[in-house]
């Protein structure tokens, strides 16, 4: 995922006038103020996994890889988002949102877009309609149109209501923003595991969609270890990975999402470095033979390790297909 | 319609303008340096779609790399491994084009987005505007050569109203030495010349003159011609053919047997005359091989002195001169400077009607000298064998060939026969309307720096005012920088084939793109850029293989003959007139005379060209009776004594 910024385009500043008619006294903000992802709401945390391959934890050298071992990946996945305060009314934010993700086939090692699915960029205004009331009705007329508003101030899970801290409605509405982009990403992916024909590399995690985190062909490669499936000794057993070391396989089941097989991998050499670079979580679809499919799946992900995704501060985890996807949707989006 | 092949792109830091723009192309596009493309623009301009024509001039391509070392810690520094990446970088290709047409011309704006295509043939025609002298019923073009990319083969047309006038005029090749493009490419353009020449315009000729090597010397011989050659024959509507009418003069060697050329081979000598001149020929263009230092304001009147009152005219002694003269040649001149110069001495006289006996003495010495130093052109005898001014023939190549010569002599055929055409040019009765005279190695006869010599001027004042005339400068060097500028400036047209790089870096090809001077440097045989007034850019075409014998070929068919005897000379000489004669023959008419008469008796003959030519030859030569072999007298019978003789008488 990549947060990008740049100005709002012609049809969300066409919209943003009619706004600013509905609601008199916006002030507006030049260009666009781009609000950072702030990442997961939750503190970090360690969560443990059951394990799937032997019984204990292991560090595991993935066998038979070689600098001229090849990828099975055919196509990569990644979405981007980019949350823009574009003005304020008495102090409540407004905000455009702006999500896309595409995939990108690989074809004689080129990346090329894929044809079946094109890829999507869908922007919204994210608003508080609660506490801007004018603007309900824009709300629905804006559904005719070719833009869509997006209430950020409505009831939790609780039934609270949000209050009109500003800060607050900006966290609701870039939490808002990198849902639409996940729905987005998985839109995508779902569409590849039903119509693609090779395995997919995707950005982050596959267990938020049933039929892709079931799909054999859908690899997810998460980054961000926000969440570590390990505790205890296990911790220094994953910190440890040598470059071409993978963890044995656990399962992962989150909370409303969906079960996969998971281990982790290390990428990159890591001494003298943050115990978290080039490391990467991998997640698949649960299969038989855990083993045989981990070393085959950690084999491709070594291969995509060249070339280099520098100039990207994530260069130590970041495929160079996953880069392209971005590059490719800040060129679009 | 055919599927874009790239985008226009433009920055703030590299933007479109009215004469320039940028796109991009997918990698495998067959679009490259010299490429024809059109961008057809999104936005409507008073209700048409904008079409832009541009030339691609400059490309360049990257990836997504920000540093080489990325590549290197990437690939653990091996090369080998790169090659097992499973994703090449992303990478572009973008170019730039320059603007050869907008469409519409006004407003003229810089070049908007849109699509680019490649340009088809008629995009081609439109792009260099040759729409407008391609109209049917006033078609002046004149095929130069096929434009080729991506499968577009376009004929490129070059207007005869500006290549031969009266629009603009001339043309001036450079290109490298042995890579076959100068004289090849001459050699085509002449034989698409005669062809496309549009018959309202009149007729045409071609007088050339072969400097160096043997390179214009079989023009009228088949060469041989490759499958790919044939086929841009018949593209650019020529036959691939000798030229028809050939004729070629060259002068004899010092010695004055055989004809100084490369093309005195037996079997080739028909077209081949002799060129020859006299003293009169010769001293109108003194000035050519005199140099300033010699030719002082006092010089100079006595030379014009000499050919108004001396030469051809009956010069009676005076007080100074023993007898009466009449000065044809330059023997018959030097006899009556050694006349004018005994007197003085007699009389111990410093002047002779004004004249000072230095001057009359260096004069004497350098004209005198001309005869030596252009021996074999320059006839003590005053014999006069030239070209056919005045009865010129359509669509016929007149060679001059003065490849062996001495730089005197080569100037002094130049200059004389470069003047002559122009006062027949001028006074129309040349034979043909319009005459193009092609000279190589233009830096020595017009460099850019060095002394204003007569040929340079003269080569200046048809650069600037031959097209009036309907004399056209088809000139060509190596180095087109060391020319001088009127003369390649005036030059309407510019073909360039493979160059120096040296050369491309000298500021007449600043204005060129480093990708189209990179280009120059490496062209094929057979790839010429052409600058013509109708093209706005400079455009790469490809010409085919001349039809005719190249010269090495020919040199090797047809060798030159070595210096012969001086009846075969004459033998070789008299027998295209009269092939009956015989080596006995010559010998036997011959056998009595000097070197020097029998040379004069055969100059006589083949200028008389008489019905009787063995007649004609034997008449020239003074009567001698043959010494007859003194007869034994008969020494008188002795008379027989009888026997019975007792006296013994």
């Amino acid at each position: 995922m990549l947060v990008s910024s740049s100005g709002p385009d012609a049809e969300s500043r066409a919209a943003l006038r009619a706004l600013m008619r509905r609601l008199p006294g916006v002030s507006v903000m030049e260009g666009g103020a781009s609000v950072e992802s702030r990442g997961a709401s939750d503190p970090p945390n360690l969560r443990p996994a059951t394990i799937i391959e032997g019984t204990a934890l292991r560090a595991l050298r993935v066998p038979d890889f070689s600098p001229e071992a090849q990828s099975g990946f055919g196509a990569f996945l990644d979405g981007t988002q980019k949350v823009q305060v574009v003005g304020h009314k008495v102090g409540l934010p407004i905000v455009i949102g702006t999500v896309s993700a595409a995939v990108r086939v690989r074809v004689d090692r080129r990346m090329t877009t894929w044809g079946d699915e094109l890829p999507r960029v869908e922007r919204k205004f994210y608003l508080p309609l609660r506490y801007l009331p004018a603007l309900v009705e824009l709300a629905a007329d804006a559904a005719q149109a070719n833009w869509q508003i997006v209430d950020t101030s409505t009831a939790d899970r609780s039934g609270e209501y949000p209050s009109q801290h500003p800060t607050v409605l900006l966290e609701r509405a870039t939490r808002a923003v990198e849902q639409e982009r996940e729905q987005l990403e998985d839109r995508m992916a779902e569409a590849w595991c039903a119509r693609g024909d090779s395995p997919i590399f995707i950005d982050g995690g596959i267990s938020r969609s049933k039929s892709v985190a079931s799909s054999p062909l859908a690899v997810g490669v998460v980054k961000s270890h926000h969440t570590l499936y390990v505790e205890g000794d296990a911790l220094g057993i994953v910190f440890g990975l040598r470059k071409g070391e993978r963890t044995s396989v656990f399962r992962v089941s989150p909370r409303s999402r969906h079960s996969v097989m998971s281990w982790y991998l290390r990428l990159r050499g890591g001494e003298g470095r943050d115990p978290l670079w080039g490391l990467v979580r991998v997640e698949v679809a649960e299969r038989e033979r855990p083993s045989d499919r981990a070393n085959e799946i950690s084999r491709w992900i070594m291969a995509e390790t060249t070339p280099l995704s520098l100039p990207d501060g994530r260069w130590d985890k970041l495929a160079y297909g996953v880069r392209d996807c971005e590059e490719f949707l800040r060129a679009i989006s | 319609m055919s599927e874009a092949l790239g985008r226009v792109v433009a920055t703030e830091r590299k933007p479109n303008t009215p004469h320039e723009f940028h796109f991009w192309t997918a990698i495998n596009s067959p679009v490259g340096i010299g490429t024809i493309v059109r961008v057809d623009g999104a936005q409507p301009m008073d209700g048409q779609i904008p079409h832009i024509y541009g030339i691609v001039v400059e490309g360049f391509s990257y990836t997504d790399l920000q540093s080489p070392m990325h590549d290197v810690l990437g690939h653990d520094g091996s090369p080998t491994l790169a090659g097992f990446a499973s994703t090449e970088r992303a990478e572009i290709r973008l170019y730039t084009a320059a603007v050869l047409r907008q469409i519409p011309e006004e407003p003229l704006q810089p070049v908007p987005m849109g699509q680019v295509f490649l340009a088809a043939e008629e995009d081609v025609h439109v792009a260099l505007r040759m729409d407008s002298y391609l109209k049917e019923g006033a078609n002046t073009g004149i095929p130069v050569g096929v434009y080729r990319a991506g499968g577009t083969d376009a004929v490129i047309y070059l207007d005869a109203e500006f290549l031969l006038g009266p629009e603009a005029a001339h043309l001036n090749i450079t290109g490298v030495s042995g890579l076959a493009t100068k004289t090849s490419a001459v050699e085509w353009l002449l034989a698409s010349l005669f062809t496309h020449f549009p018959e309202e315009k009149g007729s045409i000729a071609a007088v050339c003159f072969n400097v160096k090597g043997p390179d214009l010397c079989y023009l009228d011989q088949p060469g041989k011609i490759e499958k790919s050659d044939e086929a841009l024959y018949e593209k650019l509507g020529v036959e691939p053919k000798p030229f028809q009418k050939v004729e070629y003069f060259a002068p004899y060697t010092a010695k004055g047997l055989a004809l100084n050329t490369f093309r005195n081979n037996e079997e080739l000598l028909d077209n081949v005359t002799p060129l020859t001149w006299g003293l009169r020929e010769v001293l109108q263009y003194a000035e050519v091989l005199l140099n300033k230092d010699d030719i002082d304001a006092k010089a100079d009147a006595l030379i014009d002195f000499i050919t108004e009152n001396v030469v051809d005219k009956e010069f009676p002694a005076d007080g100074i001169l023993q007898k009466n003269h009449r000065v044809q040649s330059f023997a018959e001149l030097d006899a009556w400077f050694r006349d004018i110069l005994q007197g003085l001495e007699k009389k111990n006289g410093e002047s002779w009607r004004t004249h000072h006996v230095a001057t009359i003495r260096k004069v004497r010495n350098r004209l005198s000298n001309i005869s030596t130093r252009c021996a074999g052109l320059v006839t003590d005898s005053g014999a006069v064998s030239d070209l056919p001014f005045g009865s010129f023939e359509d669509k016929t190549v007149y060679v001059v060939d003065v490849a062996n010569l001495e730089e005197d002599a080569q100037d002094l055929i130049f200059a004389r026969i470069v003047s002559k055409l122009r006062e027949h040019l001028e006074r129309r009765d040349l034979g043909v309307k319009h005459l193009v005279v092609f000279v190589d190695e233009l830096n020595k006869y017009a460099p850019g720096d060095g002394p204003d010599t007569y040929v340079r001027k003269m080569l200046l004042d048809i650069a600037e005012r031959g097209r009036y005339l309907g004399l056209v400068l088809f000139s060509a060097q190596q180095f087109r920088s060391q020319v001088h500028r009127r003369v390649v400036g005036n030059s309407g047209t510019a073909l360039f084939g493979r160059m120096d790089p040296d050369e491309l870096s000298t500021p007449g090809y600043a204005v060129l793109s480093p990708a189209t001077r990179t280009k120059l440097a490496t062209l094929e045989k057979g790839q010429l850029m052409i600058r013509h007034p109708h093209f706005t850019q400079p455009i790469f075409v490809r010409f085919p293989r001349p039809s005719v014998m190249q010269g090495r070929e020919g040199s090797e068919r047809y060798p030159q003959s070595s210096e012969i005897s001086l009846e075969a000379a004459i033998l070789r000489a008299l027998r295209p007139l009269d092939p009956t004669i015989t080596l006995p023959w010559v010998q036997e008419i011959t056998a009595l005379y000097t070197e020097q008469e029998v040379i004069r008796a055969r100059n006589a003959t083949l200028l008389a060209r008489p019905n009787d030519v063995k007649a004609y030859f034997s008449s020239q030569f003074l009567k001698i009776i043959p010494a007859q072999p003194a007869q034994r007298p008969m020494a008188g019978s002795i008379r027989s004594v009888p026997e019975n003789d007792p006296y013994g008488f």
